[in-house]
């Protein structure tokens, strides 16, 4: 009951800041130049034509009410329909939503394993060479280019090595894609008892997966390092030592406490990279939403851009309220 | 007050025999110029098995860095600049990492003070008392956790089955203090050293804790060092008694020989300054004076109201007054 | 200090962290390479030559040559032309409004009225414009305005804008609470004044340490932009649209089109997240006296180093 009543709370918050979002969203799309019922109906298509279809379209009448028109769709479920794919949104962004989902959740677990690791060990031994070299190792990832990344790998790995398949979507061209139960063709083809499709899958998943991965693992390993530093020098970490506990548990005592601002960087970093991995799903053709974004920006076909953005923030939102209620779960302070 | 209980010493070694023994004991700690700052200065003490040995010292003497040196953990940022610290034969200091970790907390614990600052906060108590049966003992959850429920029980806390599951931030100061003695005491260690655990505690429940702290040392037949500010709680409790100023030991005597006849004029302001004689009180309170004093030969000739010029110039050796009974002033207080 | 007291302290603190000279190195042959690319540059950044195209890297062309002929050192010398003038003049289009707005902010926002009311407007416009995907913001922004170096210089401004906001408003709110700048306030003396004087000089550091750091993510963006066809067009050197146009190269194993502007751009940004590490290390207290201490320590071992050598 207390948690029914803690989401109700922040979706009071949430609504406005969401309608907010998407008021900005739109205001700023529709400036984009370019007529859609011009590029609908294409460069043979007379002025009459145009302006029936523009009359159809809504696109005669005030941004005001225009927007009014979207709010009022949106609630209904209907986020417009895309020009380009000439199938509504909602429909475009339901199957290529869960393909970014995949992508960045798997990186995200790397991208967690990797910082979680470097940044413990670096707070243990702060003056030891395994510091140094994290400390590189984080510069240098922030400083590389996703998409180049991507290429590096490819080439080594595929190019060269002829290890990892050929960087054309999530499965192999000749291997059929299982009936789709959650979207994530990880899981769907382990439903489906497709052992060739899932290995497929996961083959397709390597590449991209260490791309967004190795690049993103800085921030979370930064925050670690700093945040574990101050547990182990803490009153409480240097009295477990006192008593003779072992090191390891001293660690994984310090982890745990520790845990708070990490988590939250790991949430900015999941919403984060929705938008943020657009640039690989390019790289390796992914047919993801983000990707679906920008080729909608790219061509002024704002209905999909908006719906992206809309599934971005509401996703972003619903993390933080999760992160917010393991909070509650993990330090035992905050509920007394 | 039970009378005091001191161990008869070899003739010509007074601390043979002894339990703990610190030798020459030197901590420095860095300063933000860049020099450094000698926090303990040539330490010796014993104590023999048994026995309960009082340190008294004011605020800033050094008794947390002593505490924590002798298990080989000065606080951060000091270290250990020379010394030995002699523990059932083997020299603390000189331990490999993994024969230290196993000594701290079985055979050598300490009851730290602001329990609730260094309990962790996202375990439970039962938790972490057990945590010590676990690891050192090396008990199964549920013997270790029936284990820790016995000490919660021999610590007095009452209610010990719900206290089991509180955090550290749902107890009081004096319930904190009873189960950080629960987890120093679980392993039935030989030695144990409490730091102030009693300041900042109501006098009843100091009282509590103290007397507490005594019965389960004689029960377990520990040795103990009972670091204090107060000189009456090193009246009543201990056998014998150090004197800690500035990072030396100024005096070392058996209880009564201390308190009856002091020898160094520090103790002999510091039991003033408890007296219930007003002249006596009086007497030794102009002494006290609170201006950064220069460097001198014996530590305490700035503030000392019998110094000699002799005083400022050589360092007094740490010499045997009486049989047991050490005092580090060239002019001691004859009685 | 002094200044040339500080010029000294920065000069020895160099000798002590070599990755902080490694940094300012890096920058400066970026600015180098930029200004004095048309002296050094043996082709000519747009001149294609069709029957050398895919060239792999030798000794007629460093870097190899695309797939229209150009060659790529070239190139990619001239790149830092563009990508460091847009990163620079974003970053500190940037910073210039945001914490302008922030210090404003954070001055005022104490207490209730409409002025209280106004910066909590702001702060969450701020919000709502943060919580929009980076990328996808920047694109759109450059699609609106009409693709061209100004509008991804303001799309860089904007999408960094708020950082600067966030953490005047924070630094500002901070100080505004100390004596000194309550002592200002009982003088008299004016509110601008206060600002200009007392506040902004000691609210400044963090921010200072920010935009080398943004300068970086800056050229990333530019790259990123240019890569999807939304930022500096071709032929015009720039590291994102070479990457873009040895992409397809790549799967067939050329690898040289992609890899070094790839590489240049890396190793600049990487440059400058050492000079934005290094200018946070001096303007924080502690870690400055951990490099004093470094620094006496260096000074004390060739001290004993030359006593040995003198036989001593």
């Amino acid at each position: 009951m207390r948690v029914a009543r803690y989401l109700l709370q922040r979706l009071a918050f949430v609504l406005p800041q969401l309608l907010g979002i998407v008021l900005v969203s739109f205001l700023l799309l529709k400036s984009i130049p370019g007529d859609p019922a011009v590029l609908m109906l294409g460069p043979t298509a007379t002025p009459d034509a145009i302006a029936g279809l523009r009359a159809q379209m809504g696109l005669d009448k005030p941004l005001t009410s225009q927007f009014v028109l979207y709010v009022g769709h949106l609630l209904h479920g209907d986020l417009g329909t895309s020009w380009q794919t000439t199938r509504p949104v909602l429909d475009d962004l339901l199957q290529r939503f869960p393909a970014t989902l995949e992508l960045v959740t798997f990186s995200l677990i790397l991208a967690i394993a990797v910082g979680l690791s470097l940044g413990t060990l670096s707070a243990l031994r702060p003056h030891g060479w395994v510091a140094r070299a994290v400390d590189l190792y984080g510069l240098a990832a922030g400083a590389l280019p996703d998409f180049w990344f991507a290429l590096v790998l490819i080439f080594v790995f595929y190019s060269a090595a002829h290890w990892a398949p050929a960087p054309l979507g999530r499965l192999d061209i000749s291997v059929i894609a299982p009936a789709t139960i959650t979207g994530f063709l990880t899981i769907d083809t382990l439903l489906a008892g497709d052992l060739e499709a899932f290995r497929s899958a996961v083959a397709h998943l390597v590449l991209p997966v260490l791309t967004l991965g190795l690049i993103n693992a800085g921030p979370i390993m930064k925050m670690t390092q700093s945040t574990m530093q101050k547990m182990l020098a803490a009153d409480a970490s240097r009295y477990e030592a006192l008593c003779g506990i072992p090191e390891r548990l001293v660690v994984r005592h310090a982890l745990r406490n520790a845990l708070p601002p990490i988590i939250t960087i790991i949430s900015v970093l999941y919403g984060y990279l929705i938008g943020g991995a657009v640039l690989v799903e390019i790289v390796f053709s992914w047919g993801g939403a983000g990707q679906y974004a920008v080729q909608g920006v790219l061509n002024s076909d704002i209905y999909p851009v908006l719906g992206f953005v809309l599934f971005s923030a509401v996703f972003s939102l619903v993390v933080y309220i999760i992160v917010d209620l393991v909070y509650v779960l993990l330090d035992p302070r905050l509920t007394h | 007050m039970r009378p005091a209980r001191v161990s008869a010493p070899a003739a010509n070694d007074p601390a043979s025999g002894a339990l703990l023994r610190v030798e020459g004991l030197d901590v420095v700690f860095p300063t933000a110029s860049g020099g450094a700052r000698q926090a303990l200065n040539g330490v010796d003490l014993f104590v023999m098995p048994g026995e309960i040995l009082g340190l008294v010292g004011e605020s800033g003497a050094g008794k947390t860095t002593l505490a924590r040196s002798i298990l080989g953990a000065p606080p951060a940022p000091g270290r250990i600049a020379g010394g030995r610290v002699l523990f059932e034969g083997e020299d603390i200091l000189r331990l490999r990492e993994g024969r230290l970790r196993r000594l701290r907390g079985h055979r050598l614990s300490m009851v730290v003070p602001n329990p609730r600052g260094e309990l962790n906060p996202t375990l439970t108590v039962g938790e972490q008392i057990a945590l010590m049966a676990r690891v050192h003992l090396g008990l199964d959850a549920r013997a270790a956790r029936g284990r820790a429920l016995d000490m919660l029980r021999a610590v007095h806390i009452p209610d010990p089955e719900r206290r089991m599951n509180a955090y550290p931030h749902e107890l009081s100061g004096g319930m904190a203090q009873r189960a950080v003695i629960a987890i120093a005491l679980i392993c039935d260690p030989a030695f144990v050293i409490s730091d102030d655990a009693t300041s900042g505690l109501d006098v009843t429940v100091q009282a509590q804790v103290l007397g507490l702290l005594r019965q389960l040392a004689a029960e377990h037949r520990s040795a103990m060092l009972l670091i204090t500010r107060d000189v009456g709680i090193a009246a009543h409790y201990c056998d014998r008694v150090a004197v800690l100023y500035e990072g030396e030991i100024l005096e070392t005597a058996p209880r009564d020989a201390l308190f009856l006849r002091p020898a160094h004029p520090y103790t002999l302001l510091l039991l003033a300054a408890f007296s219930h004689n007003p002249e006596l009180r009086r007497g030794w309170s102009a002494a006290w004076s609170t201006a950064a004093e220069p460097a001198t030969a014996c530590r305490y000739a700035g503030r000392c109201p019998l110094a000699q010029p002799l005083c400022r110039t050589e360092t007094p050796p740490l010499a045997e007054l009486a049989p047991g009974h050490a005092v580090r002033c060239h002019f001691p207080v004859r009685h | 200090m002094g200044l040339n007291g500080r010029w000294r302290f920065f000069a020895r603190s160099l000798a002590v962290r070599p990755r902080f000279a490694v940094g300012y190195g890096l920058v400066a042959l970026a600015v180098l390479l930029g200004l004095f690319a048309p002296l050094i540059a043996p082709y000519s950044p747009i001149e294609a030559n069709s029957r050398a195209f895919l060239q792999p890297p030798g000794p007629a062309h460093w870097f190899g040559t695309d797939s229209v002929g150009m060659d790529i050192f070239s190139r990619a010398i001239y790149a830092p032309r563009i990508d460091l003038t847009i990163a620079v003049l974003g970053t500190l289009l940037s910073a210039c409004v945001g914490t302008t707005l922030g210090a404003l902010v954070g001055f005022y926002s104490a207490g209730r009225g409409p002025r209280a009311w106004l910066c909590n407007s702001v702060m969450r416009a701020a919000d709502v414009l943060q919580a929009f995907p980076v990328f996808v913001f920047a694109i759109a922004l450059v699609a609106v305005l009409g693709q061209s170096i100004q509008t991804v210089v303001l799309a860089i401004a904007f999408v960094n804008m708020p950082i600067y906001l966030r953490l005047m408003r924070s630094q500002v709110q901070g100080i505004r609470s100390m004596r000194y700048v309550e002592a200002a306030q009982v003088a008299g003396v004016a509110d601008h004044v206060i600002l200009r004087r007392h506040i902004v000089p000691n609210a400044i550091a963090p921010v200072l340490a920010q935009l080398s750091v943004n300068v970086g993510w800056g050229i990333l963006l530019t790259a990123a932009l240019s890569f999807v066809g939304a930022g500096v067009r071709a032929p015009t050197p720039e590291w994102g649209s070479m990457i873009a146009s040895g992409f397809q190269n790549v799967a067939t194993g050329q690898w040289w089109p992609s890899l070094f502007p790839g590489l240049s751009l890396a190793v600049t940004v990487f440059g400058f997240s050492l000079v934005g590490a290094s200018i946070e290390a001096f303007s924080d207290p502690v870690r400055r006296q951990d490099l004093a201490a470094a620094m006496e320590r260096r000074a004390a071992r060739s001290a004993g180093r030359q006593l040995v050598k003198a036989g001593i």
